[in-house]
């Protein structure tokens, strides 16, 4: 048994590790401070430049992603788990497929929902699309987490005068918070690594650009365009370099979740 | 803590109904509380079939019975917590001080704080602390402001509950990191922060170590001057230990429990009236 754990664990650890090594090495070539604060150049195979527009756009879309997925998905996590009956199963069930479903389907059902009404490509359809890539997962983290808790402790607020509803926002939420906020932290970090939805909704752009009504640039855009121009040696270490940059900050973003979560609660809990 | 203003604080939040005042007058002859011809329903079925119970002020009634003889459903139906249970259903009276507290104009949440309630697993609010633990409900409930009196209520209903030496040094620490014991007294503690004047436990014990056991028994030794008691137990050493009056009930063919008899501790334990209840406090059955 030990030896078939060590072997497993063996088998899991090799591809993270492979990829770990493999973006590291490649990309760390080309991080200087250059590579955060400039724009790149309009020339992909131009040497110089940075990424810093692609940063500010997947931080910006994927913030305002979170801001519609994170408070739309606890809504319906709640009603599920406290209200219940048929209607529950009915949305339950549409936001297993929507898991489900490629996220490129997503990218064309905003594309020919937002894009094609507003006549144009935007940051604000590139965060729908990734708001509803989020969704699924924020849903599923935090019924779960909710269905977990013992119920005593929901009973034991009722027990001292605390309406449904109090009880439930201030003590039976509170309790899960860690377990939900985990769950958003998955879905989100999944969300900030997704091309195939940007692909028709935010475009992606060579400049720096703040305006969400406009198209906006994304790290994952920026290290597909660039490693399709792979011929290019700027343009490949420019991509490995993103793609570095990508993954230290959804780890970055994990590690400071768990300390914010791990710091929130009383000594000694839980 | 003395009756007379418990009372009052009982009358002003349940009289937060109107109507209700003129019923809460007189302190009434008889009991604090009392259930007549009560039955409970999960659904329909009846776990509980027309009880009559009077209980006395300060005193502790003991309810005692085997499994499925619906004692803690009865129990719960005394401050409506039976109907937060999905389906679970109430029929006949449960009076508190002359206040029918089925009435519709009655608020459940104002029942609840006046007759306050231990549950069979200690289940403190684990996100807060043991200071908060105790403070919260009374704060949301709005019977405590600032934090002066917050120190005084959480330091108050610790000492009450026998467990302020304890934890004096760590009131910032989570409510879980206590042991069983301590925190089946922090769920006493935060039951009084409330100022209920009954307190009903549902095997209170039953998930303690018997020294923790001892001392939560201590307690509601000591809480008996200023509180009515209910204690649902499946010992009956410890009924026979802390109760004053004992009402026995039992399964019937209907799978509904049913009060078979109650009466003085003391001669339900030596001399009951009725057979089954012999046959159970010697162990016979259940």
């Amino acid at each position: 048994m030990n030896v078939l754990a060590v072997v497993a664990f063996a088998v899991a650890l090799v591809p993270l590790a492979a990829i770990a090594w493999y973006v590291v090495t490649k990309g760390i070539g080309v991080i200087n401070v250059d590579f955060f604060t400039q724009d790149p150049p309009g020339d992909l195979s131009a040497a110089g430049g940075g990424i810093r527009n692609a940063i500010v756009g997947t931080l910006e879309m994927t913030g305002f992603a979170a801001l519609i997925a994170v408070p739309v998905g606890l809504l319906i996590a709640v009603f599920d788990v406290e209200v219940g009956g048929r209607p529950a199963v009915v949305i339950r069930f549409v936001i297993d497929v929507l898991a489900a479903l490629p996220s490129i389907v997503v990218g064309i059902f905003v594309y020919s929902l937002v894009v094609v009404a507003q006549g144009h490509f935007s940051g604000l359809a590139g965060s729908i699309a990734l708001a509803i890539i989020m969704l699924p997962p924020v849903v599923v983290a935090t019924e779960e987490m909710l269905r977990l808790l013992p119920r005593s402790i929901a009973e034991g607020a009722r027990a001292l005068g605390l309406s449904r509803w109090r009880s439930f926002l201030s003590i039976f939420l509170p309790t899960a918070f860690s377990g939900i906020f985990t769950g958003v932290l998955l879905a989100v970090s999944r969300a900030i690594g997704e091309t195939a939805p940007l692909l028709f909704t935010s475009l992606g752009n060579n400049f720096f650009s703040l305006d969400m009504s406009e198209p906006m640039q994304g790290l994952p855009l920026l290290i597909y365009r660039n490693a399709l121009n792979s011929a290019f040696p700027a343009a490949e270490a420019r991509a490995f370099g993103a793609a570095l940059t990508l993954v230290a900050m959804v780890l970055l973003f994990n590690l400071a979740g768990r300390w914010m979560v791990a710091r929130s609660r009383p000594s000694g809990s839980r | 803590m003395d009756v007379t203003t418990v009372a009052a604080d009982a009358g002003a939040t349940i009289s937060g109904s109107p109507g209700l005042e003129p019923a809460l007058g007189g302190k009434q002859a008889g009991g604090v509380l009392r259930v007549e011809n009560l039955s409970a329903f999960y659904d329909r079925r009846r776990a509980v079939r027309e009880v009559t119970l009077d209980f006395r002020p300060n005193l502790i009634t003991a309810i005692i019975g085997p499994s499925g003889s619906g004692k803690s459903t009865l129990l719960r139906c005394m401050n409506r917590m039976h109907e937060v249970v999905p389906r679970g259903r109430v029929e006949g009276l449960v009076e508190y001080r002359g206040i029918d507290i089925y009435d519709p104009r009655v608020d459940p949440a104002a029942v609840r704080r006046s007759i306050g309630m231990v549950f069979q697993q200690p289940n403190p609010f684990p996100t807060k602390s043991i200071a908060e633990n105790v403070v919260a409900a009374a704060r949301f409930n709005g019977l405590v402001k600032g934090r002066g009196p917050e120190r005084e209520l959480v330091e108050r209903c610790l000492v009450q509950a026998a467990l302020w030496d304890e934890v004096k040094d760590k009131l910032d620490d989570s409510g879980t990191s206590l042991s069983g014991g301590q925190q089946q007294r922090l769920c006493i503690a935060r039951a009084l922060a409330l100022a209920p004047d009954v307190l009903l436990m549902d095997e209170p014990c039953s998930a303690l170590d018997p020294v923790a056991t001892s001392q939560v028994e201590q307690l509601m030794t000591d809480l008996r001057a200023s509180y009515t008691i209910v204690i649902v137990t499946h010992n009956m050493q410890q009924a026979s230990r802390i109760s004053d009056r004992t009402a026995f009930l039992n399964m019937g063919e209907d799978r509904a429990g049913y009060l078979v008899e109650e009466g003085p501790t003391p001669e339900i334990f030596t001399q009951p009236r009725l057979q089954l209840t012999e046959d159970y406090i010697s162990g016979r059955f259940g």
